[in-house]
């Protein structure tokens, strides 16, 4: 039966039963497992969105010619 | 045991609903092809410029409604059988509201189909937002009032499933995939509010010449007071995929159960009163509003920035437990080759993007620079475009085998499919933004003027038009190969395993580490209504206080 | 509830960049001096536009020392005054208010090149002010759509230099 309550312990997947390979080499658990690759991600993103928002609003925006004023 | 086993009758509720999905997908993908040929005058012959607009017509309705939401269908019916272990709670209702909703959404298509035959009464060229006074065929308002009431009847099967479920399991948190679905079908109740008095009060008896005028402002508002929160029914069955289905696909498990909850609730709350950031330039709309609706827009961003970290760190803990490594290498380790995986992960991708350039929409005085620009359907084609549609593809690489009991066939074509669609949705959502900020219109059929020369900041409109014309081949290629791997699928006998493993793992932090708060749907739809009323209230009532159907406009068929 | 830190972090810098953004469309409001479309327009009839003192006979109007006013009609597929060898003449270093309304269907008033982009809803006057500061031609679109005639519809607008002005009698 397939997991569907979250507040389950890990089950353990009977290898033997998949004929699928997962890739998995090793389990890591809440405690072992550290998102430090999401964390240079998320900063680059962020770092992207500054620069882009920044150039969006005050270079094509600002410099758009007659803009509304009243 | 294989899902078609252990529930067959709703294995067929969703191989019906998505089979209805799918062909909408490739009408409408049609049309997308065809309106990008025509437009950027790459090729002219299929359709004359005035038909372009049934094909635009078509290609929004088929795709933004019904491609969108009988996959959503499938998917909620599926994920709550699954996730709560429950059956169907009446089959017959079940089939009710499905053949409500495709009945209706073959209605409302014929009428727009009718558009190309000019001796056919039927005709909605009106487009999926059907602006006031532009009128449709009053079977136009009928089909989709029809699609609209089946949607809703598709929701009580979920709440009546959750509710026999927590009689059995009262002290348990609700399982993740059904708080999904029933937080998305909450927020959609309250959303299509708006369009539902909006056809049923005025433009359905304006079109039976029961009244003779509507209030174009008042109908367009009631119509944006659904058309953003639309967008969230289509993103949040996407994010289902992305938090309980792809952290299992990534060969991990997901980081954050109760994370997962609080974005949902976020949608749910903050979702509807934000419709005026598609109104930033209407007359009649007190600017004090805007900005209310721009700071409630802004804060909508959170969610979506939470689920980039959320489902990021999932797809890392599957990379470190395939044996990934370092800081940025770890991505290599993540299964490539697997489209299920490919698809969400490219689409995920993709949204960042399309996050980035929605930024810029809610940006209230920068609107004055896009507003119906072709930069907005270049931000569209990222979200709806691309992190839901590819995300759904490549979802049904996993879910058919499993309703279906078959294995997937073509699977070398399945591998590249995702990249296709990505390449072709770089080469034209890129140029459509840039189009935009060059001042190229969007829903035109020739955006060739004699008093305007665009100009390009880099590149120029040729390059431009070559990217539009080339990405769109590339997209319906792309859908096309999904559909043979689909159909594929299906023509095949069933024979032995379907090579996919249906197992999803419990999350690295559970629901029981979060404020069982959050279960308690009361306060969350209490707390939405509540800041609908604070945004839309007073600018409604002003509108209907003048006289509901005053400043009152006369039905325009367009020719 | 537990947070990783990481993602608590993610969680402060989410909340500034949405800070951030709110602060710089403020300072375009107040710095810069850019405001909404708003509802300061007046609501007409638009049936009966024909008779409306001012939109029954659309053009430019001078309102003061350096103040100037725009009546706009669109309509399927045209804008009255811009489209058809009648284009919109202006001056610079003025302020233009624009009085945008249509008769028919919704349609777009979208000066390309330039931030002057409103709706034109029938019943409702977009009532906006620009200056223009250099000299120009400039093209006007229709981007909303409004019938199978919508990609026709366009005009032009001219800003003279200050100087060169002889207009705004209303014609």
């Amino acid at each position: 039966m397939s997991s569907g309550t979250a507040d389950d312990v890990v089950q353990e997947v009977d290898r033997e039963e998949v004929d699928l390979d997962d890739g998995i080499v090793r389990e890591l658990g809440h405690d072992e497992y550290t998102p430090i690759g999401t964390l240079v991600l998320v900063a680059v993103y962020g770092a992207i969105l500054v620069f882009m928002w920044t150039f969006m609003y005050f270079v094509e925006f600002l410099n758009n010619g007659p803009t509304v004023v009243g | 045991m294989t899902f078609i086993d252990e529930r067959p009758e709703v294995a067929r509720m969703v191989r019906l609903n998505f089979t209805i999905s799918f062909g909408a997908l490739l009408v409408g993908g049609l049309f997308g092809m065809i309106q990008a040929l025509h437009r950027t005058d790459v090729f002219r012959g299929f359709v004359n410029s005035q038909d372009y607009y049934t094909v635009l017509t078509g290609h929004g309705v088929l795709l933004a409604l019904f491609f969108t939401t009988f996959f959503l269908s499938g998917l909620f019916t599926w994920g709550v059988s699954r996730s709560l272990d429950e059956p169907l709670p009446n089959a017959t209702a079940t089939k009710g509201w499905f053949t409500l909703m495709f009945s209706g959404a073959t209605i409302a298509a014929l009428t727009v189909l009718g558009g190309f035959v000019p001796s056919m009464p039927f005709k909605a060229d009106v487009l999926f937002t059907f602006y006031a006074p532009l009128q449709a065929h009053p079977l136009f308002y009928v089909g989709l009032a029809m699609f609209l009431v089946g949607s809703w009847l598709s929701g009580l099967d979920w709440f009546r499933m959750y509710r026999s479920w927590n009689k059995k399991n009262p002290d348990k948190r609700v399982p993740l995939q059904t708080f999904m679905a029933l937080t998305t079908m909450l927020m959609w109740y309250i959303s299509t509010m708006g369009v539902a008095v909006e056809v049923l009060f005025f433009l359905l008896p304006w079109s039976l010449g029961i009244i003779d005028t509507v209030d174009p402002l008042l109908t367009r508002t009631l119509f944006w007071f659904f058309g953003h929160p639309v967008v969230y029914f289509w993103l949040m069955p996407a994010y289902f995929v992305w938090y309980t289905i792809l952290p299992k696909l990534s060969g991990g498990r997901l980081f954050s159960d109760p994370l997962a909850r609080v974005v949902f609730l976020l949608f749910l709350i903050l979702s509807t009163p934000v419709g005026y950031h598609h109104q930033y330039l209407d007359p009649g709309i007190p600017s004090g509003f805007k900005f209310v609706a721009m700071t409630n827009t802004m804060f909508l961003l959170l969610p979506s920035l939470l689920t980039a970290f959320t489902v990021v760190a999932s797809m890392e803990h599957g990379a470190r437990q395939r044996g990934g490594k370092g800081y940025l290498g770890w991505l290599r380790a993540l299964p490539w080759d697997n489209p299920a995986f490919s698809g969400s992960a490219l689409a995920g991708l993709m949204f960042a993007a399309g996050g980035f350039s929605g930024m810029i929409n809610a940006g209230m005085n920068i609107n004055y620079l896009v507003h119906n620009s072709t930069w907005v359907p270049g931000h569209f084609h990222l979200t709806v475009g691309t992190a839901t549609a590819l995300t759904f593809m490549s979802i049904s690489y996993w879910l058919w085998p499993q309703v279906t009991g078959k294995r997937l066939q073509h699977r070398r074509l399945a591998m590249v499919q995702p990249y296709v669609w990505f390449v072709g949705m770089t080469l034209m959502s890129n140029a459509l933004h840039r189009g935009g900020l060059a001042g190229i219109p969007r829903r035109t059929a020739e955006p060739q003027y004699n008093n305007v020369n665009f100009e390009t900041m880099v590149g120029s409109v040729g390059e431009l038009r070559l990217q539009i014309g080339i990405g769109a081949i590339l997209l319906f290629t792309s859908l096309f190969m999904f559909l043979l791997v689909m159909t594929g699928t299906w023509l095949v006998d069933r024979r032995g395993s379907i090579a996919v493993d249906g197992h999803i793992p419990a999350p690295l932090s559970g629901p029981n580490d979060s404020p069982t708060i959050l279960d308690n749907f009361r306060v969350w739809v209490v707390l939405a209504i509540v800041l609908v009323i604070i945004a839309y209230g007073i600018p409604l009532s002003s509108m209907v206080i003048d006289g509901p159907l005053s400043p009152g406009s006369p039905p325009i068929v367009p020719v | 509830m537990k947070i990783h830190r990481f993602e608590k972090a993610w969680l402060a810098v989410s909340l500034l960049l949405i800070v951030g953004f709110i602060a710089t469309v403020t300072y375009g409001a107040v710095g810069e001096g850019i405001e909404m479309i708003g509802d300061e327009g007046e609501e007409v009839d638009p049936t009966k536009l024909n008779e409306h003192p001012k939109f029954g006979d659309p053009g430019v109007e001078k309102t003061g020392p350096n103040e100037y006013a725009v009546y706009v009609v669109a309509s399927q597929f045209q804008f009255t005054p811009g489209s058809f060898g009648n284009p919109i003449r202006v001056p610079t270093d003025a302020n233009v208010t624009f009085y945008v309304t249509t008769k028919d269907v919704i349609h777009g008033f979208d000066v390309a090149g330039t931030n002057l982009n409103t709706m034109a809803i029938p019943g409702q006057v977009a009532e906006v002010t620009v200056r223009f500061d250099e000299p120009g031609e400039y093209g006007i679109l229709c981007n909303e759509y409004c019938g199978s005639g919508h990609h026709g519809m366009e005009g032009k607008l001219v800003a003279v230099p200050k100087s060169q002005y002889e207009g705004g009698d209303g014609e």
